[in-house]
């Protein structure tokens, strides 16, 4: 349904994979490897966060810093006929692409570790960091999404059982 | 969750946008909600200019915007039509866009200038709210409220880069160290804080701590371009005691004052290493 977002979703996390994998062909400092690989993965993130999981499953997550300097996650879902409404195979390239991509950095990481490529493993640390963020964020966002849904659905129930009793009250 | 906030918004300009969000911060929130003395709206940066609503998108009801006080959830988002590519930029603020902020269900529609735009202007903001010398600062604990972590990112690696082209040996082992050393440093200092039993939030003080290595940044690209050892020295002298100064009050300000010089020494190390690094390598 909305092919090029589903595009850009891939898109970054698939360069920032495919460099930092072939990036000794490019170029011989290690400098360049990590800048562009964590700002690639860094694109991602920022992509996934703010548009795709908007535009594919209707989720949004952030923080916030509350006056009493309290520290708030905040989630976001769209409501009920929206969430029906989304493409189906949008969602599930969103999730599973999700954790392919944190999966790949870990499997990444532990290569770099029996490797003994330090320097390469803080730049996997970096990207682990980020792609098990925007996992963790979104997995709290659907829950949450539920958990609303659910409180949403009972209410309703319950007002509309209040109003019908009401209605044969007043009726006799 | 009440939905009886969301107000149907036409091409309501950003002003009005501001007072209908000011009109229900106070209706809903009036003797219960706890203001910071004296500064009800003005203790915020004002609200960084968003989008005027696009006609051309279908949007049914764009939903009032709530303010970050506000504990109000946003009604549906509008469906956008997103053709754009994404912005290559992420700062934080009352938009998602990085983490810390509030939402604006209006920047799924704008045009992507827009929020790189919006976001150059947060990271400005912040910075001059921490860095530079004001004689009205605010309360330490407000000022990097929207905290973003791509300001405090930028400078990182600009002062990895910087150090590490002049560099006479090995340019990448130096350019991961000081990566490294600035990264885990700062979450150090930030535990630091924490354990020390201060009030501070981790992403804020992180974000912090990298917005302070801005004049580091600047001593260091004096040096790069410039080898003459004294006034490398004193550039690098003056720029250090600039960014411990600009750190100084919100650190000290976290913790309580039988322990403030645990929480700040740390920090004045961590620039004082840095320092050096600039001044040797």
């Amino acid at each position: 349904m909305n092919p090029i977002t589903c595009l850009f979703h891939v898109l970054f996390k698939g360069l920032a994979i495919a460099f930092y994998i072939l990036s000794s062909l490019f170029f011989k400092y290690f400098a360049i490897h990590f800048v562009i690989t964590v700002l690639l993965e860094a694109l991602d993130f920022w992509v996934v966060k703010n548009v795709s999981g908007r535009i594919l499953v209707g989720l949004r997550w952030w923080n916030e810093v509350s006056d009493q300097g309290e520290s708030i996650w905040r989630y976001e879902s769209l409501d009920q006929e929206e969430l029906a409404r989304l493409n189906k195979k949008d969602s599930w390239l969103f999730w599973w692409t999700l954790y392919l991509n944190a999966a790949a950095w870990v499997v990444l990481g532990i290569i770099a570790i029996i490797k003994f490529n330090f320097d390469y493993l803080l730049v996997v640390g970096v990207c682990v960091a980020l792609s098990v963020a925007n996992l963790i964020g979104f997995t709290r966002c659907r829950k949450d999404a539920k958990k609303q849904i659910q409180a949403y659905a009972s209410q309703a129930v319950a007002s509309h059982v209040a109003s019908t009793i009401q209605s044969a009250f007043s009726v006799v | 969750m009440s939905h009886s906030d969301t107000v149907p918004l036409n091409t309501s300009s950003q002003s009005d946008i501001d007072e209908i969000e000011n009109l229900l911060v106070m209706h809903q929130h009036g003797p219960s909600h706890t203001h910071y003395p004296g500064s009800v709206p003005a203790a915020r940066p004002s609200s960084p200019p968003r989008a005027s609503i696009p006609v051309s998108t279908s949007i049914s009801v764009p939903s009032a915007l709530p303010t970050p006080k506000t504990p109000v959830s946003v009604g549906p988002i509008p469906k956008p039509s997103m053709e754009s590519p994404p912005t290559p930029d992420y700062g934080a603020g009352k938009a998602p866009t990085g983490f810390g902020g509030g939402p604006s269900a209006n920047t799924l529609t704008e045009p992507v200038w827009l929020t790189i735009k919006r976001d150059l202007i947060r990271i400005g903001t912040n910075l001059r709210h921490v860095v530079f010398p004001n004689p009205y600062r605010e309360d330490p604990g407000q000022a990097l409220r929207d905290w973003d972590l791509w300001g405090p990112f930028f400078f990182i690696v600009f002062l990895g880069v910087a150090i590490s082209y002049s560099a006479s040996s090995d340019n990448s082992k130096v350019f991961a160290v000081v990566f490294a050393v600035l990264a885990a440093g700062a979450v150090i200092l930030t535990l630091n804080v924490l354990l020390l039993g201060g009030h501070i939030i981790f992403f804020q003080s992180l974000s912090l701590l990298g917005y302070c290595l801005f004049p580091l940044d600047i001593g260091a690209l004096i040096c790069m371009l410039n080898s003459h050892p004294i006034v490398n020295g004193i550039v690098v002298l003056i720029t250090l005691a600039w960014s411990s100064w600009a750190a100084y009050p919100f650190v000290s300000a976290a913790v309580s004052s039988n322990r403030k010089a645990l929480a700040v020494y740390p920090v004045f190390l961590l620039y004082v290493s840095i320092g050096f690094f600039i001044f040797a390598v």
